[in-house]
């Protein structure tokens, strides 16, 4: 299968979240075609602080993706899904706002039609790849680690279409089909970790790192499992002075790396701020 | 307090606020936000205001600038109203009435910046840029940078678009078709 990979600013620095990606695609034939020529989102700051350009900055990269032939967008990052999927969705609704964009992007010969689909990997893998498929490759029995499915927030609010806007599923299906066990009734699986308030903000956003921490840790998970580059430096980072237990946040491609059996320079676990030092 | 009614007018038709006459003052967005208890005013006494008119002391509230983009209260409102996006435009409104900055803006300042220069974003230049105006937040996140740093997770060098000319193009173009409408 082939897509239109973006990857995003914050994905090559990410702990792990590249090497792993790269190599659970491999092994499992997903061809990510990284789209040529993108740039920065924009995110919540520029639609903090721009009228136009907020729309202009994603709609390049949809632009571009078009132009390359694809029709469909994979993301790694909540916040670049969630930006993609918003402009999206006001540009394929708003033929003034689109022709206006178009105005900008035609300064480069790019146009968007407002036709592509915008998605998350996460997703991708449990919607559209055979779950026996993958269960096939597993070369390493995981059914002793309890994992904590932790979504965060931009991925299924506010559209909510994929899966439940505050208890989604989608995750804790890809932990069981890797073997693993979803950890169950973990409440905190769509609470804020603060974003981007946690650089301006800390001492507000420790109580958000805290309730999402504590609730993995009381009910028994092993491990913190994420789909976003910040919630996982914020979840991963704030743990130092929490006075909680330590529980490693790992990306669910490196959990399913894990399972898959892949080396230590595929997963890169030792990039990680808490150690994953779970016998597996 | 003295009623705006122009600036209200503003946001109600270049920002699409309308909608927020549609509120009925339930409470569950401020209920449902995670940094409510840190802002001067729910997000329901904000729209409250606004109502009124009471532009000035809304615009110079704190409580868009702590909003995390959650989108908690967007999915709760009965009412179906973009709370979220209200919140931008208020953002964008205080910087337009020239409202003293709050740090969340010096930060999307030093996130834009590097994004208009090279296309991409590296976490350093973000930093760097926020830690000139805020040297003692700069010094709180200082033992993360260097962990990240010793984890070889810093990228020190800015990343550029490759199509650079291009991408300033369009930009442009943007600010130009912005200041126009």
């Amino acid at each position: 299968m082939k897509y239109g990979f973006f990857p995003g600013c914050s994905y090559k620095g990410a702990a792990g979240y590249k090497e792993s990606t790269e190599a659970v695609c491999r092994s499992l034939g997903i061809a990510l075609m990284e789209i040529e020529g993108w740039n920065c989102c924009g995110a919540t700051s520029y639609w903090s602080t721009q009228d136009l350009k907020a729309y202009v900055l994603p709609a390049r990269i949809m632009a571009l993706a078009e132009k390359q032939g694809f029709t469909e967008i994979v993301n790694v990052c909540n916040a670049c899904y969630s930006t993609l999927r918003k402009a999206h969705e006001k540009l394929a609704g708003d033929n003034d706002l689109r022709q206006k964009v178009n105005l900008a992007l035609a300064e480069e010969g790019l146009a968007y039609s407002g036709n592509l689909k915008i998605r998350h990997l996460m997703e991708v893998i449990v919607n559209d790849l055979n779950a026996d498929d993958v269960k096939k490759n597993i070369k390493k029995d995981l059914s002793g680690l309890v994992v904590a499915p932790y979504y965060g927030c931009q991925l299924n609010r506010p559209w909510a279409d994929m899966d439940d806007a505050y208890y989604p599923v989608l995750m804790d299906r890809l932990i069981e089909i890797v073997g693993a066990k979803p950890l169950k009734n973990y409440s905190a699986k769509t609470e804020c970790c603060g974003a981007a308030q946690m650089v301006a903000h800390k001492d507000f956003c420790i109580p958000l790192t805290n309730r999402i921490v504590k609730d993995a840790v009381s009910k028994g998970a092993q491990t913190i499992c994420t789909l976003c580059p910040l919630c996982q430096l914020n979840v991963d980072s704030s743990q130092q002075g929490l006075g909680l237990p330590k529980i490693p946040v790992i990306f669910f491609t490196q959990l399913m790396g894990l399972a898959l059996g892949l080396a230590e320079k595929d997963l890169m676990l030792n990039k990680l701020l808490t150690p994953f030092k779970i016998a597996v | 307090m003295t009623a705006d009614p122009v600036l209200r007018d503003r946001f109600f038709k270049k920002y699409h606020g309308a909608e927020i006459q549609n509120c009925i003052q339930c409470g569950t967005c401020s209920g449902s936000c995670p940094l409510a208890e840190h802002m001067d005013f729910g997000p329901r006494q904000l729209f409250a205001m606004v109502r009124e008119g009471d532009m000035s002391a809304a615009l110079h509230a704190n409580t868009m600038w702590l909003c995390v983009s959650c989108y908690h209260c967007m999915v709760k409102c009965p009412r179906g109203i973009s709370i979220t996006d209200h919140m931008y435009s208020l953002k964008k409104m205080a910087v337009e009435e020239g409202v003293k900055a709050p740090k969340m803006l010096h930060l999307y300042l030093s996130f834009n910046a590097p994004v208009e220069k090279h296309g991409r974003l590296t976490d350093v230049a973000a930093m760097a840029g926020f830690g000139l105006r805020h040297p003692l937040a700069a010094l709180g996140n200082m033992g993360l940078g260097m962990k990240l740093a010793a984890k070889n997770r810093l990228e020190f060098k800015p990343r550029t678009v490759s199509n650079i000319a291009g991408f300033k193009k369009v930009m442009e173009k943007a600010k130009e078709l912005e200041r126009l409408s």
